[in-house]
């Protein structure tokens, strides 16, 4: 059972005050490969018998299509902007990540409120106003924090997506070019993921391994709230991966 | 006494709140007329009409798909949006703002949704505090023969159905206007509103609505003043190109 613990005051309609799930979240900055171990961590605990609802920023369908349409003209303050996302975090909260912890499922969260307090707070939103604002978030039971330094991620994100409006905070950064303000704007985002890493106890990852050392120690993290729903312990095919060869890295 | 922000601008805000049939857009209406017709330059705002943020509350809406929360937080983004586009940026450069409905409509209809009250103050602190807010104060009973002279159909959230008070459409919204009543009447004293008398003639209210405004209009910028008007005098002009110049800066602009 999972304790229905709020960041602040109870928001009202969330009936129980126990749920059978659990709720996981995977924090982190572009381009530490959340997407990549959430897919990794999402077949190994349906291969534990494990149901699992993923969800993500942005995927809900009250306000995902208003937050992508407003994104596309850059004209939003940082107020609006993160009110959109609340709401867009509530539905989802309300609509799929409690109804799923209620059936006994694992939610799995691509980012939570952190990510979004972190990207408020290099805006200069005061950081009393966020953390009233997602007062109405659940507790996660764990936060894989996969942390890297600035200079691990400049490859890998130009390697994939190349370096995003957003992300590279051209929003509200002035700098000679996209390079200088992104290596600005992600310094800044570490920062204060870290310190809200160490104000909420996240499990720190060092995401500077290759990808089966990071999977090991997320799995390592993960098997305690797993082995607690009652799922089947299983050694052999528990162990089989560690007496593999290590993955190969894609490189 | 206010959660909002605390800044000194030099624009002024007048707002007015009360239940739906209370008059208050109509008495808003006369008001923005005559401090046009003064000169004043007005900037008129709207409940729920951010160009950004709407869409999703119509979506919302439509689909039914806004719980207490949802409602709270899509109706917070499009007041956000229009404190930071429209109304704070009028008040830094001087202007009047009206607004039909401000942050106390989202402290009522949200606290009767059970949405915690200090919760909603704070999120609200981004609000500019108006120099003066209006609440139009009518029996319910009142309001209702109003608003069913006027409107046919209630539509669902207007009438509180999402918060199953009633199977009724109509039954359910006097319950919920009632309820959103109290929570006005519980804000009077906390937030300073001025009560107005939403019974008596519209000419009469107009008139005291005027004397309370007229104080704070002292050293507010007139768009006009000692200009167009002065150059007509002095040279006895009537101005009869003027409204077909100010006719095309419109659709220039």
């Amino acid at each position: 059972m999972t304790a229905v613990r709020f960041f602040g005051d109870p928001p009202p309609t969330i009936a129980g005050d126990t749920l059978p799930g659990r709720l996981i979240v995977v924090e982190g900055t572009d381009g530490v490969g959340r997407s990549t171990h959430i897919a990794l961590i999402k077949e190994w605990l349906e291969d534990r018998g494990v149901a699992v609802l993923d969800t993500g920023l942005t995927r809900s369908e009250l306000a995902g299509p208003g937050i992508k349409r407003a994104k596309q003209g850059h004209t939003l303050d940082p107020f609006t902007l993160n009110l959109f996302y609340a709401t867009d975090f509530w539905d989802r909260l309300e609509r799929t990540i409690l109804p799923a912890l209620r059936a006994g499922m694992v939610a799995l969260a691509d980012r939570y409120v952190f990510s979004l307090i972190a990207r408020a707070a290099v805006r200069g939103v005061p950081l009393e106003w966020m953390e009233n604002l997602y007062g109405f978030a659940l507790v996660p039971d764990k936060v894989i924090y996969i942390d890297v330094d600035v200079e691990q991620l400049l490859p890998r994100v130009i390697g994939s997506t190349g370096f995003d409006y957003w992300e590279s905070g051209q929003d509200f950064l002035r700098g000679p070019d996209v390079y200088h303000t992104f290596v600005e704007y992600q310094t800044r985002l570490l920062f204060e993921f870290r310190y809200l890493a160490s104000r909420h106890k996240f499990s720190v990852i060092d995401g500077r391994a290759d990808i089966a050392e990071v999977f090991r120690s997320i799995r390592f993290e993960i098997e305690p709230l797993i082995t607690s729903m009652g799922a089947e312990v299983k050694p052999a095919r528990t162990r089989r991966p560690r007496s593999r060869p290590a993955a190969p890295t894609e490189n | 006494m206010t959660p909002f922000r605390s800044e000194e601008l030099p624009g002024r805000l007048f707002i007015v709140e009360g239940i739906d049939g209370s008059g208050k857009s109509t008495q808003l209406d006369l008001l923005h007329k005559w401090l046009v017709s003064q000169g004043y330059l007005v900037v008129f705002s709207e409940w729920n009409s951010s160009p950004i943020v709407k869409g999703t509350t119509k979506r919302g809406k439509k689909r039914h798909l806004l719980s207490p929360m949802s409602f709270s937080l899509i109706h917070a983004a499009d007041f956000a949006n229009r404190i930071h586009a429209q109304i704070l940026p009028a008040l830094q450069a001087g202007a009047i703002v009206l607004a039909d409905r401000y942050a106390y409509t989202a402290f009522a209809r949200d606290a009767v949704r059970g949405v915690s009250r200090p919760w909603l103050h704070r999120l609200y602190s981004f609000a500019v505090k108006p120099t003066v807010a209006f609440y139009f104060d009518v029996p319910l009973e009142e309001a209702i023969n109003r608003i069913n002279e006027g409107r046919p159909m209630l539509k669902y959230y207007e009438a509180g159905l999402d918060m199953h008070l009633a199977d009724d459409p109509e039954e359910s919204f006097r319950i919920y206007q009632g309820l959103i009543q109290k929570e006005y009447e519980q804000m009077l004293d906390e937030f300073g509103l001025v009560k107005m008398n939403a019974i008596e003639p519209l000419v009469v209210q107009q008139r005291k609505m005027r004397e309370i405004v007229a104080p704070h209009l002292v050293g507010v910028k007139q768009a006009d003043a000692g200009g167009v008007q002065e150059a007509l005098r002095e040279a006895g002009l009537l101005g009869r190109y003027l409204e077909e110049a100010r006719r095309r800066k419109d659709v220039q602009a």
